[in-house]
């Protein structure tokens, strides 16, 4: 099952400026990223098939546009933690 | 903090998301570490994160990168699932593009055909991940230790 990142957490700062922490409720994009896939996808088959009736080399557009959705899925977990002197960074994908 | 969790219950009431996803989203919450005041005393999440490769073996989740022991602290984590779908999609290059690509790792010493890899040599490559850890210290006290697990 393919399923996007849920929430994103960025937390930077600085020493010298502002504390900037965006807690990003990823989930609240799923219906629009629904909408924008399934237009994609239909986009991509037809494409797909076109090119194969034409007898051109076909570079599985579709293939391509779900590998992507995995890609974007398999973000989730990922977290980085950089704190030096003047600077911390914390990202955290859910 | 206790806005956002008014929020999310608040969701979980309308129907908005289901339970699990409720659940998670605190789990999120309450696993955020808060906002520190000094940066050098800000704390790292990786507390609870495996120190070294997993010695009863299995396939690993993650690859872990940490620096420490210098005035940086840094702790990585990336998703292992990254590089197998990413892998993948190298078979969706079209062929033109993967001479390139395959010439110009040649060129730099790695003859290594990517066009070659089929999905059980991913797995076997992922696997044998789990065994592999760098350990470097460095002179300037840096200590970085890459491994999955």
């Amino acid at each position: 099952m393919i399923l996007p990142p849920i929430v994103i957490d960025v937390h930077v700062h600085n020493r010298d400026s502002r504390n900037v922490r965006i807690w990003f409720p990823f989930f609240i994009l799923w219906p629009l990223l629904l909408v924008i896939v399934l237009l994609a996808l239909v986009i991509a088959v037809l494409v797909d098939v076109a090119m194969w009736l034409a007898g051109a080399r076909t570079y599985n557009i579709t293939r391509l546009l779900i590998g992507s959705l995995h890609l974007l899925a398999d973000t989730r977990g990922t977290s980085a933690y950089v704190n030096s002197p003047t600077t911390l960074v914390d990202i955290k994908i859910y | 903090m206790s806005e956002d969790r008014t929020r999310i219950l608040g969701m979980l009431a309308d129907g908005k998301i289901t339970a699990a996803e409720a659940e998670t989203l605190l789990d999120a919450m309450g696993s955020a570490s808060p906002a520190p005041t000094a940066v050098a005393t800000a704390p790292s999440s990786s507390a609870d994160w495996p120190t070294g490769p997993n010695p009863n073996g299995g396939t690993p989740k993650f690859m872990y990168v940490k620096i420490d022991g210098g005035p940086d602290k840094v702790d990585v984590k990336i998703p292992l699932a990254l590089l197998r779908t990413g892998l993948k999609l190298t078979s969706l290059i079209p062929p033109v593009a993967m001479d390139e690509i395959n010439k110009s790792m040649s060129e730099a010493g790695m003859s290594f055909d990517l066009s070659n890899l089929k999905p059980q040599d991913v797995e076997e490559l992922i696997a044998g991940l789990g065994e592999m850890e760098v350990n470097v210290q460095a002179s300037d006290g840096n200590h970085v230790r890459v491994f999955c697990a």
